[in-house]
């Protein structure tokens, strides 16, 4: 187990620089996702970190010790890859104890780590196996054995679970996390999935353009992000975001005014954040249109026509409304966010 | 209707072909069971069939024949050393200009490209003089370097295609598991690869095997010369034999056609390899 620590780390690729300048520090034993859209330097950044990508600026520190110059496998580190990356020649049980190998272990301390990891991860009728014979959810766990079988200070996954069906992805994530509550290692992982970085996670580092937007815990970020970006990808389905001026305790927008408990400035250009699930159908408040009904068993998603705008509306239960009816839509003031026309900063 | 038309037309033109290529070999067959009176005569098949050619052949019972056994093994030397150098040299470029990304890589498979563009037979003359200033000419190893020069472009571009086909994740994977460079290649790259390497080092093995133009200019000495260069004799005279030049023939062709028909798996996928984007 160690502590990981970002110094104004950049990363330029020829005359384009894709990080700019990241401080990250990450506790000893934590879960951290590092998300964002594709192309956000997410993976850049945990790859430096690997030791596979060389650092333009800054330092990586794991346990305070400066790790910029060192060789990956020189930093005690382990990766689960998204392709899963298993060596196809080899069978899982070799696959498992091929670091160990490396390392010169004795043969008997290999076979016991690879079956202690094979335990954990419920891998012992498959270590004669090749990765070939496995399905996607078990070469995974190969993988992730791995990854365990050197008992590493830090896990780094590269989304790790993009190439499984969405079942599995789910049943996975819960096998991730459970894996982390009883080893305690320290973990890096990246998604570009807001699920699994709100499910997983301790804390969530939402990472935009080379930056990062927001650090935080995950209900931290959904309740209060600290601006649009992170507003409108952290949640699913996303914020509704509509532009209109602060007019006391209301903000005009779409011909209508739309109430809100957070302050801003008399007359000040704002952006109007309020998420599906507080928005409601009441018997009064703004008129819309019902466009689609997307009914989810326990909840409805409902999209309306506000002003021409599009907006989502989650209500917990069946909908009971058709396409083209005329409704009311009550957004519940405490839970709507204002930010800055301009910068998109959160007021 | 469509299919059945399509398949005859195929069928059609497949029997022609079949014939064009299974005629010369039933011509060198029948001429290497036949006497010598009877060779001639036009027959689809000989009166009295025989296998004394192969029996002159095996004894070294004819003037053109008494280095026989030598020749061959020469043949057998030459093609085995430069099949398996051939290979060490392009796997070890493939691994290196694919895998380990060094500087100029790109460079080398561009002169390796360049190199088809240039005549075996009009490097044959400064190759000639170039052994002849090593002191080489009548040594075998002056037609093995060679063919390993001829046939390396070729191997290192297939081997590189297929490297290339590697999922890099596997190196980085051996990379964070502890692996050096070297220890990367020999559990990891060289595993995968088996397929292309049979395929490569077969091409080359053939490749020598069947040369006649360099085994002509760079050895001359009936103890040295390959069977290829030896085949070539039995014709210099105004009566060759003709039946003991087709048996020759015959079993000189056996040992790349076993070898093509052990390895057949491997060199359909193995050559086809970077021909077309994946």
């Amino acid at each position: 187990m160690a502590s990981v620590s970002f110094n104004e780390i950049k990363k330029d690729f020829g005359k384009t620089q894709v990080l700019h300048g990241i401080s990250l520090d990450i506790s000893d034993g934590e879960f951290m996702v590092l998300v964002g859209p594709s192309g956000c330097g997410k993976s850049t950044l945990l790859r430096m970190l690997a030791g596979l990508e060389d650092i333009t600026a800054g330092t990586i520190a794991i346990d305070g010790r400066v790790v910029n110059d060192l060789d990956s496998k020189d930093r005690d580190i382990a990766m689960v890859f998204q392709s899963y990356a298993l060596y196809p020649h080899m069978t899982v049980r070799d696959n498992m104890g091929f670091s160990l190998k490396l390392r010169k272990d004795k043969p008997k301390r290999i076979a016991e780590g690879v079956s202690r990891a094979a335990k954990i991860l419920n891998l012992e009728p498959y270590l004669e196996r090749y990765p070939r014979e496995l399905s996607g959810g078990q070469r995974q766990r190969v993988a992730m054995g791995r990854a365990i079988v050197r008992d590493p200070k830090v896990f780094l996954f590269d989304e790790p679970l993009s190439n499984l069906d969405a079942k599995l992805r789910v049943a996975m994530r819960s096998e991730i996390k459970a894996l982390h509550q009883r080893l305690k290692t320290t973990t890096v992982y990246v998604t570009h999935d807001q699920v699994e970085a709100m499910t997983m996670a301790d804390r969530i580092a939402v990472m935009n353009e080379g930056r990062i937007e927001q650090l935080g815990e995950p209900l931290e970020l959904y309740d209060r992000p600290a601006n649009l970006f992170v507003a409108q990808f952290i949640g699913s389905p996303a914020m509704n975001v509509l532009e209109g001026i602060y007019k006391g305790n209301f903000v005009e927008a779409l011909g209508t005014r739309w109430p809100c408990s957070a302050k801003a400035q008399e007359g000040q250009g704002v952006k109007y954040g309020i998420r599906p699930e507080h928005l409601s159908f009441a018997g009064q408040g703004i008129p819309a249109e019902i466009e689609v009904v997307e009914p989810m068993g326990a909840e409805t998603e409902v999209l309306v026509k506000i002003g021409g705008q599009t907006f989502t509306v989650m209500t917990h239960g069946r909908a009971g409304y058709g396409p083209g009816e005329r409704v009311f839509v009550s957004p519940q003031a405490a839970h709507a966010h204002l930010f800055d026309a301009s910068s998109g900063r959160r007021i | 209707m469509k299919r059945f038309t399509r398949e005859a037309f195929l069928v059609l033109l497949a029997i022609p072909i079949l014939l064009w290529t299974l005629l010369p070999i039933y011509h060198i067959f029948l001429f290497s069971i036949s006497s010598k009176d009877s060779a001639f005569s036009g027959a689809l098949w000989p009166d009295k069939p025989t296998l004394r050619n192969f029996g002159t052949i095996v004894r070294e019972e004819h003037f053109y024949l008494h280095h026989f056994w030598s020749q061959i093994w020469n043949s057998l030397w030459i093609a085995c050393a430069v099949g398996v150098i051939t290979l060490a040299v392009a796997t070890c470029a493939a691994f290196a200009i694919s895998r380990l990304k060094v500087r100029g890589g790109r460079a080398v498979m561009n002169l390796a490209l360049f190199t088809y563009f240039i005549p075996a037979a009009f490097l044959a003359i400064p190759m000639y003089k170039a052994m002849g200033m090593y002191g080489l000419l009548n040594n075998r190893w002056s037609l093995v370097l060679a063919m390993v020069t001829l046939a390396a472009p070729y191997a290192i571009w297939v081997l590189k295609q297929a490297s290339d086909k590697l999922p890099i994740e596997l190196d980085e994977a051996a990379k964070i598991d502890g692996a050096t460079p070297l220890q990367l290649f020999r559990l990891v790259y060289l595993p995968l690869m088996t397929p292309s390497l049979i395929a490569i080092g077969t091409y080359a093995l053939l490749l020598a095997w069947n040369e006649y133009l360099y085994a002509y200019l760079l050895l001359s000495h009936e103890r040295t010369i390959p069977l290829a260069v030896a085949l070539g004799h039995f014709i210099a005279a105004d009566d060759s034999p003709w039946e003991l030049l087709m048996a020759t023939g015959l079993v000189y062709a056996l040992p790349p056609a076993a070898i093509y028909y052990a390895f057949r798996r491997y060199m359909v996928s193995g050559l086809t390899t970077g021909a077309v984007k994946a």
